[in-house]
């Protein structure tokens, strides 16, 4: 009798434990797929290790950190990963809220137009960087051709293999397919808006871009710090665009530290400095989503 | 009460005794894991499926689990295995990524194997590439020599003969690449190189400019040589071809030898497993295979099979058993028939295949000329760190390119680099 007591979870006093015990599968899965990587990641990145094996263990070493923060390349791979946030964050956030501003108003075929709108987001990551490697092909491209067309280029554009181009080129790609999320957010932040602040600013003469800008934008504010640190750590972390597009190439111009990490790991097998890389690319994408989630957070009426 | 627990003991004693029982015979059954990137190649997939099927039938109770994993994701996949302690039986590699896996000691040295059957490797095309640390730990597959195909009409319509030359080469490139519709956008190409790929297949698609100009990247001792003359003339060729706009650029292998297989490329320098492409092209009629107008065609290995270390003795033995029937001389012979491959082994027999393959004769000659020459994509001394190298100049080379610099001066900062790679 006892025993059974002391398991009758429905007592109020043993609820919590009720609690834990539901979660405690998925806490133990989190913990195998997120934690036990990731903590096996930071174990090699200090290890000299070209490729790991379970169960055995090199000698402990900064030397991997020490190379990383000695090396060009990996400050050139911040440097571009922090255009590419700063670029794609402001393209898709632009668009984004267009978008969702213009899909807001009534009009006829707006359903059309919401459905347009989302289309990006629901088309597959890879297949969309292939559509746009067609596009932007340099002897056959679409978008060559418009400009050779149209007179802004007198010669086929090597989208892939320009450093300048090819920036430009991944940062488009990203824009497009990033901007619907930021549609879908700020439409649904849009909706939750009283129509009466409207009126009332209507009533006392306010402009369009007045209501903008005092009443949309700082109402949007809570839906926009949150969306922006998503779309930030997507930029951040995006893989495939960038290896199916230019693979980083040409010369590390669109090379981020997602891609140094991969071809660090499996294409030149230095598993350990690999680990390093992604260790740091984690903790800068730890700190910058602290930051921003605060900014997001105090700029709230 | 107790009689009841028990009798329910027993049941389930015996229960379990008999499932383990029944068990049995499945446990018998042996599986090997055979994973390849050429499952479905046509003329490769279909050889390993026979030698697989010839295997299966004369090793009652073994059947081998042969899966595909893409090219692209294949080094990732097998690293991932061996690290996690799970590779597959019959190890499959490209020649220029074994090694990472043999100087890690996840590869079994063959030569008592090879000592203890009697195998005379005497003559097995590239076989001295799958030396490592002194040891033999693989078995090569294929070795190729490049061929140069036509388009005939094209060479034609501008009354060129076929190229003999690097000069008439270059020659023939410029006279045909063409702005057909003249919309200011050239639609017809001399020639046609992947520059859009990994870097070791953009440091094959130089290969034969470089090396038809006497230079290589090291020596036989693996002493780097970049910084020669006549590697500065290699560049310089290169250079003319991609700033001329001889050749698309930024396409993948596939797409270029589509595009000359629908006639839009006049000379295309590959393997011989252009030929599959050619055959299905708009152009098929016009497309011609030839020697390449080089001194000392390009080739080099392919694919390698290998024994993992680490599983047990009699799955070694099984899997050491597939290696030698597909060494033997009747799958040799196939290995051409079927795969339309020059097999590496001396002695196979590939009398009557030019009677399904035209041009077989010319494959064989040029992987001989190839072999003679020492010919081999992975520089001697550079295998280890060869993703490393290829990187590099592939970087340096596009450099190069897009701020326009001197060869003579790319040399030298390859030279330094590969030094310090080699050292």
């Amino acid at each position: 009798m006892p025993n059974a007591k002391m398991f009758d979870l429905a007592r109020p006093s043993r609820q919590h434990l009720l609690g834990y015990i539901l979660l405690a599968p998925a806490v133990l899965l989190v913990g195998f797929i997120i934690v036990y990587p990731l903590a096996i990641a930071i174990d090699l990145s200090f290890q000299q290790v070209r490729i790991p094996r379970m169960g055995t263990r090199g000698a402990f070493t900064l030397a991997n950190y020490q190379r990383l923060f000695a090396s060009s390349e990996f400050w050139m791979a911040c440097w571009v990963t922090l255009k590419l946030v700063t670029v794609v964050t402001i393209g898709s956030l632009f668009v984004g809220m267009s978008t969702a501003l213009l899909v807001n108003n009534r009009f006829r075929g707006r359903t059309l137009a919401r459905l347009g709108m989302a289309l990006p987001w629901a088309v597959p990551e890879v297949i969309a960087v292939v559509i746009f490697a067609w596009i932007f092909d340099s002897s056959f491209g679409l978008m060559s051709w418009l400009f050779v067309v149209t007179g802004l280029s007198d010669t086929m554009i090597p989208w892939t293999s320009s450093p300048a181009a090819a920036f430009w080129a991944v940062a488009l790609t990203m824009v497009w397919k990033g901007f619907p999320f930021v549609s879908i957010m700020v439409l649904a932040g849009l909706q939750s808006i009283p129509a009466d602040f409207y009126n009332a600013a209507k009533v006392d003469g306010a402009s369009a871009l007045q209501r903008f800008r005092w009443i949309t934008l700082p109402l949007l504010m809570p839906v926009l710090g949150v969306t922006l640190v998503l779309v930030i750590l997507w930029v951040f972390r995006d893989f495939s665009i960038i290896k199916v597009l230019t693979e980083g190439g040409p010369l590390k111009t669109t090379q981020t530290l997602s891609i140094m990490t991969y071809d660090q790991a499996f294409g030149l097998h230095n598993f350990g400095y690999a680990s390093a890389v992604g260790v740091l690319t984690l903790v800068i994408s730890v700190v910058a989503s602290i930051f921003m989630l605060g900014r997001g957070t105090k700029a709230i009426y | 009460m107790t009689g009841l627990l028990r009798k329910s003991l027993v049941s389930l004693a015996v229960a379990a005794l008999l499932s383990t029982s029944a068990l049995t015979p499945a446990l018998a059954q042996t599986t090997l894991k055979f994973i390849s990137w050429q499952v479905d190649d046509a003329g490769n997939g279909e050889w390993w499926k026979s030698a697989i099927k010839a295997f299966e039938e004369a090793h009652e109770g073994v059947t081998i689990e042969f899966t595909k994993v893409e090219r692209g994701a294949y080094a990732d996949t097998m690293t991932t295995l061996f690290a996690g302690g799970q590779p597959p039986h019959i190890v499959h590699l490209a020649s220029f990524e074994f090694q990472s896996f043999a100087d890690t000691g996840w590869l079994e040295d063959l030569d008592p194997w090879i000592k203890r059957d009697g195998l005379d490797m005497t003559g097995w095309a590239g076989q001295s590439v799958c030396q490592w640390n002194g040891q033999t730990v693989c078995i090569m597959m294929s070795y190729f020599g490049f061929i140069m195909a036509y388009n005939k009409a094209i060479l034609e319509a501008e009354g060129i003969e076929v190229p003999t030359t690097y000069e008439e080469f270059l020659a023939a490139a410029r006279a045909t690449t063409k702005d057909l519709n003249a919309d200011g956008i050239p639609d017809q190409f001399g020639t046609g190189h992947e520059t859009r790929g990994g870097a070791g297949q953009y440091l094959t698609e130089m290969l034969s400019y470089i090396i038809d100009a006497g230079a290589y990247w090291t020596d036989k001792d693996g002493k780097v040589t970049i910084d020669t003359p006549e590697m500065v003339e290699g560049l310089t060729r290169w250079k003319t071809i991609i700033s001329e706009g001889l050749t698309p650029v930024d396409m993948s292998a596939g797409d270029v030898r589509r595009l000359f297989a629908d006639g839009r490329i006049a000379l295309k320098l590959d393997g011989p497993w252009l030929y599959g492409t050619m055959q299905d092209g708009a152009a098929s009629a016009d497309t011609v295979v030839a020697a390449p107008p080089f001194t000392v065609p390009l080739g080099g290995s392919s694919n390698v099979l290998a024994i993992p270390s680490e599983i047990t003795d009699e799955e070694k033995e099984l899997v050491w058993e597939f290696i030698k029937l597909t060494m033997s001389p009747e799958f040799q012979r196939t290995y051409a028939t079927v795969g339309g491959n020059t097999p590496p082994s001396p002695k196979a027999d590939i009398s009557g295949v030019e009677e399904t393959i035209p041009h077989f004769p010319l494959l064989v000659k040029t992987m001989q000329a190839a072999s003679d020459g020492g010919i081999d994509r992975i520089p001697a001394g550079l295998e280890l760190n060869y993703n490393e190298f290829s990187k590099m100049i592939q970087e340096e080379t596009q450099r190069m390119l897009i701020q326009d610099l001197d060869p003579a001066d790319v040399v030298k900062t390859m030279q330094a680099q590969a030094e310090a790679l080699a050292n």
